[in-house]
């Protein structure tokens, strides 16, 4: 039992920031019931097809449905949609990441769900939220990072002609959507536990971007920094990045003396640092001692090893880190302490950031194979 | 009496105590605030969030303070004070979540663990973010968003391919952190509801980052094979990118199908592109994608990029123009989505926030105030949720416990 148990949710979700919602309630016990298409959601298509019993499942599909059930219904037939009202009837959530138009032609915009099902909680995702311009209305992850401004400042110190990069891989906007619309489905499942308050909510994705850059683009709303055509109004113009190794990568961020200090320690108190301002970080961080100084560092990282600089200058409250790939996180003794990784017949699933003392979340079963559980549901 | 006024929510009555600097914390707190909760922010003179004091010309004007601290109350609590830190833990006694960003052990040295927050109070719900979480080997580290990037994978998975790996904008990080303890937080309310039990919700922000390139870890874990820096690759759209506009400009262009890509390339007036045996399916597509980058980034090179995306869209594909910062602020769908909005901060001042991410109805949390002036609501807190005099009060201020 935890902290979900007991609370059935409905997914009708076909991309993979619904069913990452819908994942992270399902990770807390409460029982998510995916309605699939005939032939199965569309997310079962992304690859590397290589998860499952057989080896031959999508990667992606494997990782955002764990602890769930499958049913596949037809939602374009009326024996579909009548099915799914019957599950609705005893359901508490449906999260659902459709575009407008789909929703009403199915029943299931925000009104006919309140009226029809006064006391659920529905979760609703879309690019650009309700009521957005019709041409607005569809958009894949890269087009989010984009709207959304992170795409455009995306590495940082970008120039005018470096291509935008919209993230790790394709489905970074999807994640920090569901977890959005987890949140606010989770606060209002929380009411409807405490006064049967139903609720419609109305996510959007690009709305999520924008509150990840709270403090810059407020700002920039103010007037405080100036809205602009540039490609580094993100940036923060101190002499943090990432630098070659040895052996790979670390990163290194810097802005007081103290950083500074244990630096130059680390590096064995070099002459050329001399020239700088103790307080350079604070008070003096032109470009120019930026460039000069990471022209010094890059030269002298370059013969280090990244795990063991990185320690040196933790232990003096430097943040230098190392630039970790799947492999170090695998097997980083941090993350195999706190249990991050959490095994399902053998295969690691990267697991959940929290560790609770009384309601961990747990992933208990693999994703369903396609109408898995249609007995067990509907009996 | 100073009261404060309800604003509804699905979180109303929740009351979040909430020890935060900088990002990750304060934002988290604000996301309750957003849903309805009480969040009190614990501040004092003599430790101020290091945001009251970047880039403002008084800790009451701190733009990067004032941006974020919104439906935030601010109670001061001198904690390096005995009767500070005993007003604290009164302040527990009342509340249902602790929240906390403070460098590990901060609060095990005020003598608050968590084993004694249930002390004061059974049911208590603490959430503490930190970068590695609270303990074990490497529990001790320190660092800031570019570095929960670099330690949680996306940093290595983000660049121009070629070229080595750069990361998300240094910004990225904190405030997805800060998410994932908020939900975190309301996950216990769950359990606290459901069986009167509180406990410790330990985030870790570099996990909170992995979370974020989990499906990349999968692979790895499927495959033994290291996933590396694709640039703008997608396994399954092609074309799929961001090309070069008139002005320095870009868009984002994603296509799904060969059906897709021949309208795109009649769109942009080359029909015979998607004729083009190099570009005909989504396999040759793939494998040809540098030189068909090269063949769409030509086309769109002259147009203006919002205008292009537009006539894109009106056919039926899928692309937006690459937003700046100036593109961001001026669009008028944003300020009707309420995703930016007017709030009235303690200072007097109105001022335009970035709100949050959802609409929330019937009885969505009202969102209007912006963040508070220091000890704005030590009359409230001390007076109405402690029930402390006024005298007791003005006592507790000459002896610098209120400071």
């Amino acid at each position: 039992m935890t902290a979900l148990s007991g609370l059935t949710i409905i997914e009708t979700a076909e991309r993979v920031c619904g069913e990452w919602t819908a994942r992270l309630l399902a990770d807390f016990g409460a029982e998510v019931i995916k309605i699939e298409r005939p032939g199965g959601s569309p997310t079962r298509r992304y690859g590397p097809h290589v998860a499952g019993p057989d080896g031959k499942d999508g990667s992606v599909f494997a990782y955002c449905n764990t602890n769930k059930k499958s049913l596949v219904f037809d939602l374009d037939s009326e024996d579909g949609r009548a099915m799914l009202a019957k599950l609705l009837e005893k359901a508490d959530a449906l999260v659902d990441d459709h575009d407008e138009d789909w929703c009403a032609a199915h029943g299931l915009d925000a009104e006919s769900v309140r009226a029809a099902y006064p006391g659920l909680v529905h979760c609703q995702i879309t690019p650009f939220g309700q009521g957005a311009p019709k041409d607005r209305r569809k958009a894949w992850p890269i087009n989010v990072a984009n709207a959304g401004g992170w795409a455009w400042h995306t590495p940082s110190e970008s120039a005018a002609g470096d291509v935008p990069i919209y993230g790790p891989g394709r489905f970074l906007q999807d994640f920090d959507s569901g977890l959005d619309a987890a949140m606010a489905t989770a606060a209002c499942l929380y009411d409807q536990r405490r006064t049967g308050t139903g609720r419609s909510i109305d996510i959007s994705e690009v709305q999520v971007q924008l509150s990840r850059a709270d403090i810059v683009i407020g700002r920039v709303l103010a007037g405080d920094d100036e809205p602009n055509t540039g490609r580094r109004r993100y940036d923060m113009g101190g002499p943090g990045d990432v630098f070659a190794t040895k052996d790979g990568f670390v990163h290194l961020y810097m802005t007081t003396s103290r950083h500074w200090n244990g630096l130059r320690e680390i590096m064995g108190m070099p002459e050329w640092a001399e020239e700088f301002p103790e307080d350079w970080l604070e008070f003096h961080c032109t470009p120019d001692r930026v460039a000069v100084f990471r022209d010094h560092f890059r030269a002298w990282v370059a013969g280090e090893e990244r795990n063991d600089v990185s320690l040196r200058a933790q232990k003096l409250g430097v943040p230098l880190v190392p630039v970790n790939d799947a492999a170090d996180l695998s097997a980083n003794e941090q993350y195999r302490h706190r249990g991050f990784y959490q095994q399902i017949d053998g295969t690691d699933y990267p697991g959940v950031p929290y560790r609770m003392t009384a309601s961990p979340a747990q992933i208990v079963s693999a994703a369903p194979a396609l109408d898995a559980d249609r007995e067990e549901v509907l009996s | 009496m100073s009261g404060v006024r309800q604003r509804g929510g699905p979180l109303a009555g929740v009351r979040v105590l909430a020890l935060c600097k900088v990002w990750a914390g304060p934002y988290a707190a604000k996301l309750l605030a957003a849903l309805g909760a009480e969040v009190i922010k614990v501040e004092s003179m003599s430790a101020l969030d290091e945001m009251r004091a970047y880039g403002g010309v008084d800790i009451e004007h701190a733009p990067y303070f004032i941006s974020q601290n919104t439906e935030v109350l601010s109670a001061r609590v001198n904690l390096k004070s005995d009767e500070g830190i005993a007003q604290l833990k009164e302040m527990i006694a009342h509340s249902d979540i602790v929240l906390d960003n403070l460098r590990p052990g901060a609060l095990d040295k005020l003598g608050l663990t968590f084993e004694a927050m249930q002390a004061i109070k059974p049911d208590i719900i603490q959430v503490s973010i930190k970068m590695y979480g609270t303990e074990g080997p490497l529990g001790y580290q320190t660092g800031y968003a570019p570095s929960f990037a670099a330690i949680g994978g996306l940093t290595y998975l983000t660049g121009h391919e070629g070229r080595a790996p750069r990361g998300m904008n240094i910004r990225y990080g904190d405030t997805t952190a800060g998410a994932a303890a908020a939900f975190g937080a309301i996950a216990a309310l769950h359990h606290r509801e459901r069986t009167g039990e509180g406990q410790l919700v330990d985030l870790s922000a570099v996990e909170a980052i992995s979370s974020l390139v989990g499906d990349r870890l999968f692979e790895y874990a499927l495959t033994g094979e290291v996933p590396q820096h694709q640039g703008n690759f997608h396994a399954e759209l092609s074309p799929h990118g961001a090309y070069p506009c008139a002005d320095n400009g870009w868009i984002s262009i994603a296509c799904d199908g060969d059906e897709e890509w021949r309208k795109l390339a009649s769109e942009l007036g080359e029909v015979e592109l998607g004729q083009d045996p190099r570009f005909a399916s989504h396999a040759a597509r793939i494998e040809n994608r540098a030189a068909l980058d090269e063949a769409v980034g030509k086309l769109t090179a002259s147009c203006n990029s919002a205008e292009l995306a537009t006539k894109l869209r009106a056919a039926g594909l899928t692309a937006y123009a690459s937003a700046s910062s100036l593109d961001l602020a001026v669009d008028e769908l944003f300020w009707a989505k309420e995703a930016y909005r007017m709030v009235e901060n303690g200072n007097g001042d109105v001022r335009p926030v970035v709100g949050p991410s959802w609409s929330i109805s019937p009885d969505g949390a009202e969102v209007s105030r912006g963040a508070p002036t220091l000890g704005e609501h030590d009359d409230y807190v001390y007076g109405e949720v402690l029930g402390l005099d006024e005298k007791e009060i003005a006592r507790l201020k000459e002896s610098g416990a209120i400071s």
